[in-house]
C-alpha cells in the first residue's frame, strides 16, 4: 500500500517537472508586406508582440497577434491599415492554429536545423482560411527559433482594396514570421 | 484695366489655395508618428489596476483604452532586447503570469537600458489592446512606449 503511494507521488512529480514539452514566446515578430510591383513605396508593417506556443509532443503550433500592434512608418498608412483594411476595432486579433505535420522528424533536444511543414487555420478580419507553409526550426542551446513565410490572398479574408489604389496595393500579402521560443516552465 | 486686375487677383488667390491644398496633402502623406514623450497621457493607471480592468471586462476596456496614450506605473518584471536591438519593458506583478508589455520606441532605446527588474517605473505608450491567454497569462500591449519616470 505504501509503495503504491510512493509510486503515485513519483509519477506525479515526473509529470509536473521532468521534460519540457512546450516552447513559447510573447515577443514574436510578424512582418506584413503588401507592396506590389507598381507601388510607389513600401507597404509594410511589423508587429513585435506576437504570442506563439509550440507543443513538442503533439506538434501543435499556435500564434496570436493584435492587429493594432502593427507598426508602419507612415502614420497615415497605419491608420488606413487599421480603419479601412483590417478593421482592427471590429476584429482586434489574428490567430493561427495548426500542427507541424512532420513533427516526428524534429528532435527538440538536439541542436540543428529542421525543415517543417505547418498546416492549419488562419483567422483574420473575421474570416478563417486553411494555410499550409514550409518553415524552419532552428534548435540551439535549448531554445527554438521558428521561421516561416507565406502569402495570403487578401480577398480570402474579405479585405477589400479600394479601386483608386487597386494597382498600388498587392492583392496578396506576404507574412513573414520569426520567433525565438523559450521553454515554458510549468 | 480694372478687369485685368481682378482676373490677376483671382488667379493669384487660386494659386495660393492650390499651393496650400498641395502642401497639406504632402504633409499628411509624409506624416510620421508623434513622439510619445511629447504626448499628454489620456489615462494614468497602475499596471495591476489596468490588468484587473481588462480581465473584468475586455470589451469595455478595449473601447476605453484603444489607441489612447496611457501612463502606466508598475514594477519591472523583465527588460528584453531582440536580435535587431528593439527593447520591451514588461510591467506587472512578478508572481503573476499576466503583464503590461511595452514595446519601446526605437528612438528611446537608451531609456530602456537604464531600467531593470524590480524597479518601479512609469511608462507612457499607446494601447493596442489585450491578448488573453489562459496558459501563458494575459497581456496588455503598449506600442511606441517611452520611459516617463524612474
Amino acid at each position: 500500500m505504501k509503495n503504491i503511494f510512493l509510486l503515485a507521488a513519483t509519477l506525479l512529480f515526473l509529470a509536473t517537472t521532468g521534460f519540457t514539452q512546450k516552447f513559447y514566446t510573447k515577443s514574436g515578430k510578424i512582418d506584413f508586406d503588401a507592396t506590389s510591383a507598381s507601388s510607389p513605396e513600401k507597404i509594410e508593417g511589423v508587429n513585435r508582440t506576437a504570442t506563439c506556443v509550440v507543443d513538442t509532443k503533439t506538434g501543435a503550433i499556435q500564434f496570436a497577434v493584435l492587429m493594432k500592434g502593427f507598426a508602419f512608418e507612415r502614420a497615415l498608412m497605419e491608420e488606413h491599415f487599421n480603419e479601412n483594411y483590417v478593421e482592427s476595432h471590429k476584429f482586434p486579433k489574428a490567430e493561427f492554429k495548426g500542427t507541424i505535420t512532420n513533427n516526428e522528424t524534429v528532435n527538440y533536444s538536439k541542436d540543428g536545423t529542421y525543415s517543417v511543414t505547418v498546416k492549419g487555420k488562419l483567422t483574420m478580419h473575421g474570416e478563417t482560411k486553411d494555410v499550409e507553409t514550409q518553415g524552419k526550426l532552428v534548435i540551439q542551446g535549448g531554445k527554438v527559433n521558428a521561421n516561416a513565410s507565406f502569402n495570403v490572398l487578401l480577398s480570402d479574408f474579405k479585405i477589400a482594396i479600394p479601386g483608386l489604389v487597386a494597382d498600388k496595393v498587392s492583392k496578396t500579402a506576404k507574412i513573414i514570421v520569426s520567433c525565438s521560443l523559450e521553454p515554458l516552465k510549468s | 484695366m480694372k478687369r485685368k486686375k481682378i482676373i490677376l487677383y483671382v488667379f493669384l488667390s487660386l494659386l495660393v489655395i492650390a499651393g496650400a491644398v498641395g502642401f497639406y496633402f504632402y504633409k499628411e502623406y509624409n506624416r510620421t508618428h508623434k513622439d510619445t514623450a511629447k504626448l499628454k497621457p489620456d489615462y494614468t493607471v497602475t499596471a495591476t489596476g489596468l490588468l484587473k480592468e481588462f480581465e473584468t471586462n475586455e470589451q469595455t476596456s478595449n473601447k476605453k483604452y484603444w489607441d489612447k496614450v496611457l501612463s502606466v506605473e508598475g514594477m519591472v518584471k523583465e527588460v528584453t532586447k531582440d536580435d535587431r536591438g528593439f527593447y520591451a519593458v514588461i510591467l506587472g506583478d512578478t508572481a503573476a503570469m499576466s503583464s503590461v508589455r511595452c514595446s519601446i520606441d526605437s528612438a528611446h532605446s537608451n531609456e530602456a537600458v537604464t531600467v531593470s527588474r524590480g524597479l518601479t517605473v512609469t511608462v507612457k505608450g499607446i494601447c493596442s489592446g489585450y491578448n488573453a491567454d489562459e496558459m501563458l497569462g494575459s497581456d496588455i500591449i503598449l506600442v511606441r512606449s517611452v520611459i516617463d519616470k524612474k
